[in-house]
């Protein structure tokens, strides 16, 4: 997931300075260029044969009728047909923007007020950045398992600081109406470090003179930072933001270990839904269909919010 | 006849044997099991010495027992056991994965009948036993298999006569209940529906933090509470024509005592509770009853786990309207059809269901064998480890026994579908309305699934 | 939000150079300042130290203790005996070289192809190619599984880590490469060029000059990929066998049936996650500085 931070992060600023570079010696526009394609083949070949076969088998079982243990028989796009009347799927749908929603708005909340704090110095930064970045690195596995305790609505941890402060104690992953939240409270622990280390790169690249400007013309800290510091970090948060969409879409182990997508239904996303239907139900066929459109939400997802990156970037 | 035992196993062997010996059964239990070839005539326990099998075990306290006297099977045998055990979710859909790529990686695994047993009998994923058993070079002469209970060797045939399993364990639903609770309030342990629904309501005291029931509330490992209730009822969940039951009015009054005791009587939460959460409750003593299978004697007794050690009653489930059951499921073990080691394999699924393993499994409280030898040991045997009262549930149990689970294809389904439902009603919803429409949901899957 | 108001030292710091005799009014809003700052931090970085020391809690304490209420923090007499189970139930270090073996290859092939990769991509400016790469990152995990699963069956690669190694290279690959990308792509070309114009190819150009220069990128490429990689559970979930298991599915395993079993979870988790972690906190610098040095010579 979180990898392709460095990636998109850099380039924000990166757009201007390359396009002069081309009228160096040796160097005509595309055909100067191409040669460098060679360096990228193997890496292009080594990924193409581990997902090309995958894909094509994924889309040769989308349109049979197969269960493991059964026979299977071609069936068209029947389970696509079938995705479409799924009361189930749509609800999956709902369950999945609801939590990408939050899982994405506020890791990159928090994450760009951490990386506010985090740019300024004071003792101990480097050691409490480290200890700051460490959800990020734990195994979601292990954590998860650990957050299931701590949700526990009569023994929890969690219930027992509430009750500290006077607060009730609540159901958490233990009520329908709970259940995203909590869920979405163990990924923001997870991947608010992440954004703010993208953000944290955006603020570090920041030049210094509009500051010093603003604070001649009087400005207040909270208005440098909204005029001067958000739109000059906005193409990172955007940065971060599809990497947070696309990762939050594909959520998988924190959920799977601590609700299974329960209680009932109420936190079984596409993911969730699909690994059900893959190797509970073992519908192989059906399962495939759904992964095929699953794919295509996120590719199209990702796309619009590249196209929206293009644009912070330019502006 | 110790001969063929060495080291350190010999003490606990001896031990055993006593009891076997006290229990009156020396002569009939054939305690000459490990005896050398020769006095077994052809059959040899050494036979396929040097050969290496792979053995995959569900995770619980069988698949404990089974790693734990690995050592002796190998030194019986010489033949090398290479063993793992995979949680239980993840070990049926590895297995079931496994099968289907038609290579699987080991030649001995357990099944739960109550999920997979139409599925690899379906797919004739493991081999027919029969021919083993009636070969006298491969089965020892004193395996006695006429000892294992007819139930039980029904419940391991598949519909065709194929029997591809064995026997490894049966699981019996009772109830778990907390005597201090219930003595405090001068209650006796329920003995109908009616009155365990009054019990519960007694004993519930929100205000102390203390439940009168607790029982799974999530989805899927919910439904076999209900289908308690339902068996109660005289009702299977899809009779013998394999017409669906599930929204007859037995099935609707079952799902309103399902949902009666766990929305007003069951701690808050409870919708997402599996049997940890409920054996966290219980053990604290903020439960007072909890219905679950019969494996958890083990955590409940023991004082490093539990604050209600020697205060946990052991009950059989109480007679419903119509009729009494306990929910019963079960677990198999047998050979992969494609191993190049079956008799080897075979040698140790033999070993696995013997009667010194089958005692075991119940002298340790690890679950409830399929040979009716082991209860006559255990009760006299001081190796006895789980509380008398256990056993004696366990054997009030047996002649109540009834599959909690429909034998279809689409088990895994069926749980899903209705226990949807099931958490449904907790959160408030009708039974008549939720359990028509998971049966509605459900028809054509099953349909669609059986005529295949 | 109060969030936002956190920027504030950074103008008082900013203005370090200021009047040389400040008043008590103005020391106190700066110590003030200071404070609600320091608040900040603390309210920052404390959910990771809060959950953390949770886990060590319950790793060190007795199974009755860890599901009392109220809950018992501070472990009184602390016990190993959660570690102790844990070993002995599972081979853990046999597990533990698994996962070096498996995330070890995997970064390396990575870095193999996708430092060349990503340097191509960032010269040829071809952001079409990167999609490519990235694609392999966003098709959904589960996806891989039953038609990788059923392949690596028939070439008998079951049963050893090979088929870890290689669907691990689906992690690896993108995070190596899209790092990659980054650098090369902030990095002056000028360097390069003049080894062009003395006669080097394309490829010694790249080896001898470029990637020196983006050793700190490849670093931070190597310890993300190799943590990510680390800790996978679906693949491993799925592909591993008994020998094969890597430690996060060996950690799910020790969830057992009919016990439970908080302490020895605790344990297991926390022997997962403190290798990564520890490194975590010693290579932070690295991984803020790897991550940022592009944007800095970017803008």
């Amino acid at each position: 997931m979180s990898a392709r931070t460095a990636e998109l992060g850099p380039s924000p600023h990166a757009g201007a300075s390359v396009a002069p570079s081309s009228g160096r010696p040796g160097g005509r526009g595309y055909g100067r260029q191409a040669r460098y394609y060679g360096f990228v083949a193997p890496a292009l070949l080594l990924m193409l044969s581990v997902i090309v076969f995958p894909w094509l088998f994924t889309l040769w079982m989308s349109v049979q009728d197969w269960q493991i243990g059964q026979r299977h028989s071609f069936v068209g796009l029947a389970n696509f047909a079938k995705i479409l009347t799924d009361e189930r799927f749509r609800d999956a749908v709902v369950h999945t923007v609801y939590f990408t929603v939050l899982a994405v708005a506020l890791p990159v909340v928090f994450g760009t007020a951490a990386a506010v704090v985090f740019n300024e110095k004071f003792p101990l930064r480097g050691f409490l950045r480290g200890i700051f970045i460490m959800p990020m690195m734990a195994t979601p596995v292990a954590v998860a398992l650990v957050w299931t305790m701590m949700f526990h609505p009569q023994l929890g941890v969690l219930n027992y600081l509430l009750s500290l402060v006077g607060i009730p104690p609540q159901l958490w992953v233990y009520d329908q109406s709970t259940v995203i939240p909590s869920l979405v409270l163990v990924e923001v622990w997870h991947w608010t470090p992440l954004v703010m280390l993208i953000v944290l790169g955006g603020l570090a690249a920041l030049p210094a003179e509009p500051y010093e400007s603003a604070r001649i013309d009087g400005a207040s800290a909270w208005q440098m930072f909204r005029y001067i510091t958000l739109p000059l970090v906005l193409p990172f948060i955007m940065v971060a933001v599809i990497i947070r969409t696309i990762d939050a879409l594909k959520a998988f182990d924190t959920i799977f270990v601590i609700t299974q997508g329960g209680p009932g239904t109420a936190s079984e996303t596409i993911n969730l839904f699909l690994y059900q239907q893959a190797f509970s139900f073992f519908n192989i066929g059906y399962a495939s269909a759904v992964v095929v459109v699953f794919f295509a939400i996120i590719v199209a997802l990702s796309l619009v919010l590249l196209v929206v990156w293009q644009k912070t970037r330019w502006t | 006849m110790t001969h063929s035992v060495k080291g350190a196993a010999l003490p606990r062997r001896t031990v055993l044997k006593q009891a076997l010996a006290g229990a009156g059964l020396a002569s009939a239990a054939g305690l000459g099991w490990w005896q050398p070839a020769e006095a077994a005539g052809s059959f040899d326990w050494k036979k396929y010495q040097g050969t290496s099998i792979e053995v995959s075990l569900t995770k619980n306290t069988r698949g404990d027992l089974l790693q734990k006297y690995q050592k002796e099977f190998e030194e019986l045998t010489g033949i090398k056991v290479g063993a793992e055990q995979v949680p239980e979710q993840q070990h049926r859909q590895k297995v079931a994965i496994e099968f289907t790529s038609g290579a699987p990686s080991f030649d001995v695994v357990t099944a739960s009948w109550h999920v997979q047993k139409r599925l690899y009998g379906k797919g004739k994923w493991f081999e027919d036993l029969r021919p083993f058993l009636a070969d006298a070079t491969l089965t020892a002469p004193d395996y006695d298999f006429a000892d294992f209970a007819k139930g039980a060797v029904d419940y391991a045939t598949q519909p065709d006569g194929r029997m591809d399993t064995l026997p490894l364990n049966l699981d019996y639903w009772i109830i778990y209940w907390n005597k201090e609770l219930f003595q405090a309030k001068g209650l006796a342990f329920p003995k109908n529906f009616d009155e365990l629904i009054s019990a519960a309501q007694t004993l519930n005291d929100p205000k102390k933090g203390i439940s009168g029931w607790v029982s799974r509330g999530m989805k899927n490992a919910n439904v076999p509470v209900w289908t308690s209730f339902l068996l109660g009822h005289g009702v299977d969940p899809i009779d013998a024509a394999g017409k669906l039951q599930t929204d007859t009015p037995e099935a609707i009054a079952a799902a309103e005592i399902y949902k009666r005791l766990n929305r007003e009587f069951a701690p808050p939460g409870v919708v997402g509770f599996n049997w940890n959460e409920c054996q966290t409750s219980f053990v604290q003593g903020k439960a007072a009853m909890w219905l679950d299978g019969i494996g958890f004697a083990l955590p409940l007794e023991d004082p490093t786990r539990s604050r209600i050690v020697g205060k946990v009653g052991y009950g059989v489930m109480p007679a419903g309207p119509k009729a009494q059951h306990s929910a019963l499921f079960g677990d198999g073990i047998g050979i992969a059809a494609t191993s190049k080691n079956k008799q080897a394999a075979w040698l140790y699924c033999q070993w696995a269901t013997s009667k010194v393993m089958q005692s075991r499994n119940l002298l340790g409280g690890y679950g409830s064998p399929g040979r009716q030898s082991a209860f006559t040991t255990a009760l006299t045997s001081p190796d006895l480890k789980a509380p008398k009262e256990w056993v004696e549930a366990m054997s009030g149990s047996i002649k109540i026994a009834r599959p909690g689970l429909p034998e279809i294809f689409a088990v895994t389904e069926f749980r899903d579908t209705f226990g949807v439902a099931l958490t449904n009603l907790i959160g408030g919803a009708d039974p008549a309305t939720e359990l028509k429409k998971a049966t509605e949901a459900f028809k054509p899957v099953l349909e669609k699934t059986e005529k295949a | 939000m109060d969030v936002m108001a956190v920027p504030t030292p950074r103008t008082t710091q900013r203005r370090r150079p200021a009047p040389a005799v400040p008043g008590v009014g103005h020391r106190l809003r700066r110590l003030a300042g200071k404070l609600g700052f320091a608040a900040s931090v603390v309210v920052i970085v404390s959910p990771a130290i809060l959950v953390l020391l949770w886990m060590v809690s319950l790793s060190l304490k007795t199974e009755i203790d860890n599901i009392a209420y109220p809950p018992v923090f501070i472990p009184n007499p602390p016990t190993l005996a959660n570690f102790t189970e844990v070993f002995r139930n599972s081979p853990l270090p046999h597990f533990a070289i698994n996962s070096l073996i498996v995330s070890g290859s995997a970064t390396l092939i990575a870095l193999l192809v996708g430092v060349p990769a990503g340097y191509g991509i960032a010269k040829a400016k071809a952001s079409k190619l990167s999609v490519l790469v990235l694609i392999a990152r966003i098709t959904p995990g589960l996806s891989y599984l039953i038609p990788l699963f059923t392949l690596f069956q028939f070439f008998h690669m079951t049963g050893t880590l090979l088929p870890l190694v290689i669907t691990h290279l689906v992690i690896t690959v993108p995070v190596v490469t899209w790092i990659m990308i980054g650098f090369f792509e902030t990095m002056s070309p000028e360097l390069e060029e003049a080894a062009l114009i003395d006669g080097c190819t394309l490829w010694q150009a790249f080896y001898y000059v470029a990637v020196p220069l983006a050793r700190p990128g490849i670093v931070v490429g190597f310890i993300l990929a190799f943590i990510f990689s680390w800790n996978d559970f679906i693949f491993g979930a799925v592909l591993s066998g008994r020998e094969t298991r890597t430690l996060p599915v060996a950690i799910y395993n020790v969830l057992t049936f009919e016990q439970v079993a908080w302490g020895p979870l605790a344990a297991a988790a926390l022997l997962v996650t403190l290798p990564v972690l520890v490194l975590t906190v010693f290579i932070q610098r690295e991984i803020v500085t790897g991550l940022a040095a592009g944007g800095v010579k970017g803008g």
